[in-house]
């Protein structure tokens, strides 16, 4: 008999492929549903147009199809509730800040104006947005004037 | 179910107004890739034309579950009179950057509008595809609201060139507005409110442009207008269609 803790624990493995978090710490899981060997996982993009999401339902697929007595495995891509930055995890912002991603609120960041998110290095709230656009789909671009380093940071809801 | 049952259908038909005008952009906006005035927004305009696609996308998706069909046939099989982009996604910029920007904005601008009201009027899974795309979208709007302000205040040179672009889009771009083939006389009570939308519209795009400090006036189509929104499409729709077909046309089971 499959338990959803074996289930919850194999996407607690199932890593982003672009940053040191699994997808649990993401806040990406919206449920785990078992019906005999059937699984059905309901997953939230962090962003709708981010590539890597053919790579992590088929990453998903792949572990939770590992489980033994699972016969089957069913990504849905769901879109209530929506993701936000909200849903990140303890754990998960804390990997996120020392990889120099930040993923508080902050207020509105989708202006080109300052935004005084605390800086990942130094901490400073000396920071602008500088794009909104950045490496990857669901992360921004800032600045911090105090180190000059700039930072990424995960986008909140526009 | 057929394409047919999808065209003749009046929320699929809003929908697809939506879904098409942002394949259209997407697909043009990303010839710009590579070729844009700085770095940042090489990148910014990617990621747009990235999104664009990717929201087409999830709206095809829901017309193929709601009836039966591939979202790539929805996307690339259609005939080109069945297309409901309008007008303005067609105009080409001949890569001049100001008239790429105007018509970004522009379009954003009403795009968001109308996935809001789409997030209203639906409950279930459209609602929440079209409240997750608008949210999305209001990051576009933002941002190249901010990018008219800058060039429309930014020199001499920028002022004019901005100005020029949008002397160029403002008749197409109300054209937006152009009443949709829906099947029953009067659309005004249905869905968006065209007269309403346009109002919320040309507020919003009035506030920016007059703190960019440039001019447009625009006009809400009457009801015999007739264009891309109706399947009528300028001779410049015909190039772009052929071109974004031409790999599934030949090879029409190529899969990335």
């Amino acid at each position: 008999m499959v338990k959803l803790a074996e289930i919850e624990a194999a996407l607690d493995r199932v890593p982003d492929p672009e940053l040191p978090v699994s997808i649990v710490e993401l806040g990406m899981v919206v449920s785990a549903a078992l019906d005999g060997g059937t699984a059905t996982i309901r997953l939230l993009p962090t962003y709708t147009g981010c590539p890597a999401l053919p790579m992590i339902e088929s990453d998903v697929i792949t572990q939770i199809s590992s489980i033994e007595g699972i016969e089957r495995c069913h990504v849905v891509w769901a879109y209530e509730p929506a993701w936000t930055p909200d849903r990140i995890s303890e754990s998960g912002l804390d990997k996120l800040k020392a990889h120099g991603v930040t993923a508080c609120c902050g207020g509105s960041t989708v202006t080109l104006t300052t935004s005084a998110i605390p800086c990942p290095y130094c901490g400073s709230d000396r920071t602008r947005l500088d794009s909104p656009f950045g490496p990857t789909r669901c992360r921004a671009i800032h600045f911090c004037e105090a180190c000059r380093n700039q930072f990424e940071h995960m986008k909140p809801r526009g | 179910m057929t394409m047919q049952t999808m065209l003749a259908n009046p929320l699929a038909s809003i929908v697809l107004m939506h879904a098409d005008d942002l394949l259209m952009l997407g697909h043009v906006q990303s010839d710009w890739t590579g070729l844009a005035p700085i770095l940042e927004e090489d990148i910014a305009a990617s990621s747009m034309a990235q999104d664009d696609l990717s929201h087409a996308l999830v709206l095809y998706q829901y017309l193929a579950e709601e009836f039966d069909l591939d979202p790539d046939a929805i996307a690339f099989d259609r005939d080109p009179a069945d297309y409901r982009c309008c007008n303005l996604t067609t105009v080409p910029d001949e890569f001049d950057w100001a008239v790429s920007m105007c018509k970004r904005w522009l379009l954003s601008t009403y795009t968001k509008l109308g996935l809001d009201r789409l997030a209203l009027v639906d409950e279930g899974d459209l609602g929440d595809r079209c409240a997750r795309l608008r949210d999305e979208s209001a990051i576009h709007v933002a941002h190249l609201g901010a990018w008219m302000i800058r060039l429309g205040t930014g020199s001499t040179e920028s002022n004019e060139r901005m100005q020029a672009a949008l002397n160029l889009l403002a008749e197409e771009a109300g054209m937006m507005f152009e009443p949709p083939d829906l099947g029953f006389e009067s659309d005004e009570g249905f869905c968006c409110g065209r007269g309403e939308m346009f109002d919320e519209w040309a507020t919003l795009v009035g506030a920016t442009l007059s703190e960019a400090g440039l001019q447009a006036s625009f006009t809400l189509p009457d009801q015999a207008a007739r264009g891309g929104r109706r399947g009528e499409h300028a001779g410049h729709f015909s190039e772009q269609h052929a071109e974004m077909t031409e790999v599934r046309r030949a090879e029409p089971a190529t899969a990335w």
